[in-house]
């Protein structure tokens, strides 16, 4: 058979990573290196050095904004601000819970939105929002679910929107119309997810009888806000402004916001908390060097080939299927990824049978879940890691149903006569 | 069984991973030298396009500008290769010219590697190899096989999203892809500054037509095709009609009006060039491909895209004998020729004819490898 030692190698690769990982114990980025060394060598490409370090540099962006926005997601918890905003949204909005939930999923959404990431997303508006839902009443790991889908659905919500822009840029369509297709296919989703997950936990909020988050306010005044406000300026700036004022990119932008929490509000140890906050992302910046080798190596040995063309050369039926099982499982790797690796094939394939811009949109849609999908999960991961639950696997677990509700609307869309 | 990690095992780990990047950095740096490209018998000058654009100088963005000369006096024509450092044939249909060709009439302006910076990294995940071979009666002379994008070590971050001159949304990293930036800036990011230097250049030549070498996935709709800005429309339909008697397969498409940024809609919009930009397919850039080898950038042949197009899903013919580097430079060198040769026809006080120019017949006959002959 033509793909048999594609299909080796991959089952290789598979093999070592669970022995790896679940055997040994190694930590998953080793594991993945394993695989692909064991690849590399069962692919026949031998030992090849220069892929193995190219690889690691695949993701070194993404590396890059996760520490710097963990540094000033814990810069804003040091220096009070976020548990300040939490005290203060609930209060005033104890007597609307139903309203609070659904503005604090948009509000969520927000960070997403303006800049297609959804780490960034749960890790600024998340981790704000994160302790007033726990307060509420909403369980921690269904707060980290609703908080994990409302950052994936940011960041498939216009206007910034990477893998619909990525998907569109591989087959020439220019990234224009996007809003309206991009709003029907994530605002009905987030208002569902957050009061299909939410609502059953929403009671009357009694403030005597619920611990509330401290307020610093009285402490520190407005000011505490600022490397709130800091952020959200630049991130808009950034945005609207773009050709106009030079972008800062994203690290900059989180290192300067924090920065300013040095100065306003509580005094913290900045090297200690800095270190910190590197100390808990190192695990998933370890996964993503591992993602990166991992990727190269399937790449180099023609395993991706095998994998991608078996997926995208399927007849119609099976292509809906195929859609919406491999975009999110590929999506593990990353959602920008699964993008373009499997986006545009499919893309191809579906050019002339359906709205282009809808589609475009659904696959994006579909690709964003990625952002939920094990080893690298990052937005579970981050969700986790907001409401403090160790296991990244019971904020998922929750976000299950609303996956396959996704996948379901986004093939519906494709699917859709508009 | 657990693995533990210990001080020792960091240092091991450590030491380990400081000995793998000495040995991929020496590999790296395998890339920043040039290979030589050696001018042929009409090329009178060699420039820079800091000659035309002096905010290059100095920059990794500062490619080389063979002018060549006829004969006789005639009109200009302007051949960019290599804007893409992973689509070879664009950049070698170049370099074939320039070691090659002689001209009858006019001046011909070639830049070999637009994207000098694309040529000296490839791209992450990408699996690419570094360098490919062509066999010549000299022996063997090797090319660097780059990225789409400039190096991000000489431009970097990223934007989130980059928005280009003309207003066009694209994903970030596409700041650094050079047929995304035109019209450039003079003060923008290096790739801006490169689009501009080439922008610059073309306004100050003032080439009659102005071509962009290219190649593209096989799976991709806009490939073995003359992509045409409306002022260059008629002049590629005659030339297609030409290229359908020789047996070449080339496909007209008009330049979308609303996709700025690229060479074929800004070079028409801003410039007085007829600008033309042409796609071969190959299956060395595609995500349908198998092992990415320096084999499958030099003979094209690969059992996905065979099995692809045994299903319909390519947008070109595909055999077993796959898509050699040797027929796709054929195909850009023939093209070219026939739409100098239409144009010439009707515009004879501004013709630009070759006098030799390895074209289809000939490369058929011979390979590339004898017109490759200088060997680094």
């Amino acid at each position: 058979m033509a793909s048999q030692l594609e299909l080796i190698t991959f089952l290789s690769m598979v093999s070592v990573f669970v022995v790896s990982a679940m055997l040994v114990k190694l930590p998953v980025s080793l594991s993945l290196v394993s695989a692909s060394v064991v690849g590399a060598l069962v692919g026949g490409t031998g030992f090849p050095i220069r892929h193995f370090v190219e690889g690691t540099f695949g993701y070194l962006d993404t590396v890059l904004v996760i520490a710097t926005a963990m540094i000033f997601m814990k810069s804003i918890q040091h220096s009070g601000l976020l548990s300040t905003m939490a005290n203060q949204i609930i209060r005033s909005f104890r007597n609307q819970p139903l309203f609070l939930l659904i503005v604090l999923t948009f509000f969520a959404m927000f960070p997403g939105m303006i800049t297609g990431s959804s780490t960034v997303a749960v890790l600024t508006a998340g981790a704000i929002v994160a302790p007033v839902l726990i307060n509420i009443g909403i369980p921690r790991n269904t707060t980290g679910a609703i908080i994990a889908l409302a950052g994936i659905l940011g960041m498939i919500a216009p206007p910034v929107n990477i893998p619909a822009m990525i998907i569109g840029g591989g087959v020439d369509m220019p990234y224009i119309g996007f809003s309206l297709p991009l709003i029907l296919a994530t605002l009905p989703l987030a208002v569902l997810f957050s009061l299909g997950l939410g609502y059953k936990h929403l009671g009357k909020i009694e403030l005597n009888k619920i611990e509330l988050p401290k307020s610093h306010y009285e402490d520190c005044g407005l000011t505490l806000y600022i490397p709130f406000i800091v952020l959200i300026v630049l991130l808009v700036v950034e945005q609207g402004f773009t050709g106009i004022v030079p972008s800062l990119g994203m690290p900059l932008i989180f290192i300067i916001s924090a920065s300013t929490a040095l100065v306003f509000g509580k005094k913290f140890e900045v090297w200690k908390t800095a270190r910190r906050a590197v100390d808990e992302a190192l695990p998933i910046i370890g996964i993503l060097a591992g993602v990166g080798i991992f990727i190269q190596i399937m790449t180099l040995t023609g395993v991706r080939g095998f994998v991608v063309s078996g997926l995208t050369g399927l007849p119609s039926g099976l292509l809906f299927l195929s859609i919406g099982i491999s975009m999110p499982i590929f999506g593990a790797v990353s959602a920008y990824g699964s993008a373009s690796i499997l986006g545009v094939p499919f893309m191809l394939a579906l050019l002339g049978t359906t709205d282009q811009i809808l589609a475009a949109s659904a696959l994006s849609l579909i690709a964003g879940l990625g952002d939920l999908m094990p080893p690298t999960a990052l937005a579970g991961l981050f969700a986790a890691q907001v409401v403090e639950q160790e296991n990244y696997f019971k904020i998922v677990k929750y976000c299950i149903l609303p996956g396959i509700i996704t996948i379901g609307y986004g093939v519906f869309l494709i699917l859709s006569p508009w | 069984m657990k693995f533990k990690g210990t001080k020792y095992s960091a240092i091991g780990l450590l030491s380990l991973s400081l000995l793998l990047s000495f040995f991929a950095g020496r590999s790296f740096l395998e890339m920043r030298n040039p290979k030589p490209i050696f001018a042929g018998p009409d090329v009178k000058e060699v420039k820079h396009l800091s000659d035309y654009a002096p905010v290059l100088a100095g920059t990794p963005e500062d490619p080389r500008v063979y002018v060549m000369e006829g004969e006789q006096k005639g009109g200009t024509v302007f051949i960019l290769g290599g804007t893409h450092p992973n689509e070879p044939a664009g950049f070698l249909s170049a370099v074939t010219i320039v070691e090659n060709a002689t001209l009858e009439r006019g001046r011909l302006i070639v830049i070999p590697r637009a994207n000098p910076s694309g040529f000296t990294h490839t791209q992450p995940l990408e699996g690419s190899p570094q360098f490919f071979s062509v066999k010549t009666p000299k022996g063997t002379r090797s090319f660097r096989f780059g990225s789409r994008r400039t190096n991000p070590i000489h431009q970097w971050p990223d934007p989130n999203v980059y928005v280009n001159k003309e207003g066009q949304k694209l994903a970030g990293f596409e700041i650094r892809n050079l047929n995304r930036s035109y019209p450039g800036d003079k003060r923008g990011y290096l790739t801006e500054k490169l689009a501009y230097g080439i922008m610059e250049l073309i306004r100050k030549e003032k080439p009659q037509i102005s071509f962009d070498l290219h190649e593209s996935s096989p799976e991709y709709p806009v490939t073995n095709a003359i992509v045409a800005h409306e002022k260059s429309m008629e002049l590629a339909t005659m030339a297609k009609l030409n290229l359908d008697l020789l047996d070449i397969d080339m496909k007209l498409e008009s330049s979308p009006a609303n996709l700025r940024g690229i060479s074929h809609r800004e070079w028409g919009e801003r410039t007085t060039t007829n600008p033309i930009l042409l796609e071969t397919p190959n299956p060395s850039q595609g995500r349908l491909r198998g092992e990415t080898t320096a084999d499958l950038i030099v003979e094209g042949k690969d059992k996905y895209y065979l099995s692809a197009a045994n299903k319909g899903l390519l947008f070109t013919d595909y055999t077993e004998k796959g898509l050699p580097l040797e027929l796709r430079v054929a195909q850009h060198l023939q093209t070219v020729e026939e739409i100098l040769s239409v144009f010439s026809s009707s515009n004879p006080e501004k013709a630009v004819s070759f006098k030799k120019i390895p074209d289809l017949s000939k490369l058929n006959e011979k390979g590339l490898g004898p017109f490759l002959t200088g060997i680094n």
